[in-house]
């Protein structure tokens, strides 16, 4: 029998590159890859079940560590799926607060993933220069909410805290230095050609694949798909939200339509703190009984909670469904296989932008 | 213990390599981690090195609650690790579970149970100020008198 | 060659040599608003347990008496307590503090607010009243339920009236749900029901 796999190479669970466990098992044939696997299931911990009989202010801590790094996301849509059951409407000021707390962390979710990037191709002067504007924009997010990673910052009915004239005027004067050295980086990264040897052309994905694997977030962007949950909210509706797109699909693609999508980011974040109404930011209000789903768009594609709820605000039945699930079986399936050489395999994985906590809860 | 092994020991306290194992985290205490290696509380001015190699590790970093998935393979990556060595738990999933710890979960904290802890840091996740501080205050403990504690 | 360029004319940058000749990191200290974790003011705390009830994280916060007669003090264990800040939100009588919390309450003029609720399912409940005897409550209301397990009081949260525990003073309830954990059949469910609300004002 002709033999067509040489060698079955695992990137074990405990990696350089990867921050979190997982199993990617490669067939080679000599340095081409025929086929990869992964496989999952070391972060395991079972949240779903006990968020069971639980009330809002204990699942909401839940849900936001689910995720550490896009914890606003899973609080935003927790918060919002409850509210959704219970009739509760938020005052206009609380509802463009959440928005900013939601795009700061979707810049610093989104300078992570290309940190990450950058140092698995080994470019760490781009990777540290990421990091240190990622120190900003924590600065600020602990300016608004008090924390800097698992903020709890949106409840039912508003939001927790007030920022005053001060906090937005520092936010402001921060951002300024954010877009600048963001841009500088992303023409570094443009016209480096050592960088474009590793990223143009490498991980296609093409657009009916991505159709067909129901691929989402930056990745399906990256491939021509127009998909932004964030289309659909209304709060986001009003700031005149368009989703970006990109069309060729590779490595590079995927990494700068993230860059974009920050600079998208910081301008909305501009709009929102000049026009910020005033009012209250709690509209009170309590939990009653109903089921119901609801959809967000996460830092890595598309986020959606199902949940019921009995009479006084407990969690009766809950699912949530993560993104990184669809990404990473697109990775496995489309992006890997076609690569000329094993040292693309964590290229490509990294760039789809995998969160396996997410995948697992 | 000869000039030589006191001027050795010296000399590797101050080049210490750290491997993390991420045993079932949220990913939070993870991202502090990586902000500690940003420039701005830059890790690597102390000549502290973090990679993700067990065999060439002085210092190995705990994060996460554990899953029953790691219960074998975290002594299996302990004992992997050369002499001298010493572990440091980073935010609450090892010490108690935080807020897995319900009747019907999943994770098997506390890590101590699994393998000798030297070290904690509190928090969900902790500041990198504050892991920044308990790194270095247990890294001269490792090498300081190799040699008579044999 | 354009990469070697590129690198040389970004490092002959007068702020880049700054950068790298005087830079020094940061300090190693936390700003004052990060919330860390609560610390006690020296206000009087009433034991009303409202802290331990709204805490999401388990073992973190507990309410204990202290060697002076009459003084209760909360205690907060660093390795469980996630900095929330929600015990310190809801304390009536401010004795925890973390961050600007207060600062921003006081503000905006924001609270929260608990309500409890007791429900009874009639079908699995045997009429034991274990629930009954424990509630610390029903206990300081009526003390013959600490020694004999029956009350004819009709003052109590609730007792067990026609073969099933029937519920008399839902508002007395303070939510620590000791009558759930004695139940055989879970057939009581305390809800802990939180409220954020606002004052009304004119900014």
């Amino acid at each position: 029998m002709k033999k067509t796999v040489d060698v079955s190479i695992p990137l074990g669970p405990v990696h350089p590159i990867f921050k979190e466990p997982c199993r990617i098992k490669c067939e080679t044939f000599g340095e081409q890859i025929l086929a990869a696997e992964v496989e999952l299931g070391y972060m395991k911990k079972g949240i779903e079940r006990i968020m069971v009989g639980r009330p809002w202010q204990e699942v909401m801590f839940l849900a936001e560590r689910v995720c550490g790094i896009c914890s606003v996301i899973h609080n935003f849509v927790f918060i919002e799926t409850m509210e959704k059951i219970s009739g509760v409407t938020v005052p206009d000021r609380a509802a463009y607060l959440r928005v900013l707390a939601n795009e700061l962390d979707r810049i610093q979710s989104h300078l992570i993933a290309n940190f990450s990037y950058c140092y698995t191709i080994e470019h760490e002067t781009i990777g540290m220069y990421l990091l240190n504007i990622r120190e900003t924009v924590m600065d600020m997010l602990e300016y608004l909410t008090g924390a800097r990673v698992t903020c709890a910052y949106i409840i039912p009915g508003g939001v927790r805290f007030d920022p005053d004239s001060e906090d937005l005027a520092r936010i402001i004067h921060a951002l300024d230095s954010v877009e600048q050295e963001t841009r500088r980086y992303m023409g570094m990264f443009e016209s480096g050609p050592l960088i474009g040897l590793r990223s143009r052309g490498i991980g296609i994905m093409t657009r009916e694949q991505a159709e067909l694997i129901h691929a989402v977030g930056p990745t399906a962007r990256a491939c021509g798909i127009t998909a932004d949950c964030r289309s659909d909210h209304p709060t986001y509706q009003k700031l005149n939200f368009v989703p970006l797109v990109r069309t060729e699909g590779d490595n590079y693609a995927r990494v700068m339509l993230r860059f974009q999508e920050i600079m998208q980011s910081i301008g909305m974040i501009r709009t929102i703190i000049l026009t910020l109404p005033e009012g209250k930011i709690r509209g009170g209000g309590t939990i009653g009984r109903g089921q119901t789903t609801h959809k967000g768009e996460a830092p890595r594609g598309e986020l959606t909670y199902r949940i019921k709820s009995d009479t006084h605000g407990r969690v009766q039945e809950i699912s949530i469904q993560t993104p990184s699930i669809m990404n990473i079986e697109a990775c496995a399936r489309y992006m890997i296989p076609g690569v000329t050489s094993v040292a693309d395999v964590t290229s490509a994985y990294i760039s789809s932008d995998p969160c396996i906590a997410c995948t697992e809860r | 213990m000869t000039v030589l092994q006191a001027l050795k020991n010296a000399v590797r306290q101050r080049s210490i390599h750290v491997c993390y194992v991420d045993t079932g985290s949220c990913n939070g205490c993870d991202i502090e981690v990586l902000a500690c290696l940003s420039p701005r509380y830059d890790l690597e001015q102390y000549g502290i090195y973090v990679h993700n190699n067990p065999r060439e590790a002085d210092v190995l970093l705990i994060i996460g609650g554990v899953t029953p998935q790691w219960e074998d393979k975290l002594k299996m990556v302990w004992d992997k690790i050369p002499e001298p060595k010493v572990a440091v738990s980073i935010g609450n999933c090892p010490i108690s579970g935080c807020v897995f710890s319900r009747p019907d979960t999943l994770t098997r904290a506390p890590a101590k149970s699994y393998i000798p802890i030297a070290a904690e840091v509190p928090g969900c996740p902790p500041r990198p100020t504050e892991i920044i501080q308990a790194i270095l205050s247990v890294a001269p403990l490792i090498f300081r008198d190799w040699e008579l504690r044999q | 060659m354009r990469s070697i360029i590129s690198y040389i004319r970004h490092m002959a940058r007068p702020e880049w040599l700054k950068k790298f000749f005087f830079a020094k990191t940061a300090p190693l200290t936390t700003p004052a608003h990060f919330r860390d974790f609560p610390h006690l003011t020296d206000k009087e705390c009433t034991h009303c347990f409202q802290c331990m009830m709204i805490c999401p994280a388990p073992g973190a916060i507990e309410v204990i008496r202290t060697e002076k007669p009459g003084e209760w003090k909360p205690v907060i264990y660093p390795g469980h307590c996630i900095r929330c800040g929600l015990c310190v939100e809801i304390c009536p009588e401010l004795v925890l503090d973390a961050g600007r919390v207060h600062t921003k309450n006081a503000q905006d003029g924001t609270y929260m607010q608990f309500q409890f609720h007791i429900t009874v399912n009639p079908v699995t409940c045997m009429g034991c009243g274990s629930c009954t005897v424990a509630c610390p409550v029903n206990k300081e209301i009526d003390p013959q339920l600490a020694a004999k397990g029956t009350s004819t009081s009709d003052e109590v949260i609730m007792r067990v009236y026609k073969g099933i525990n029937t519920v008399f003073h839902e508002d007395k309830c303070t939510g620590c749900k000791t009558c759930e954990e004695q139940c055989p059949t879970r057939s009581i469910l305390v809800a802990r029901v939180l409220e954020p609300l606002q004052l009304e004002e004119e900014k």
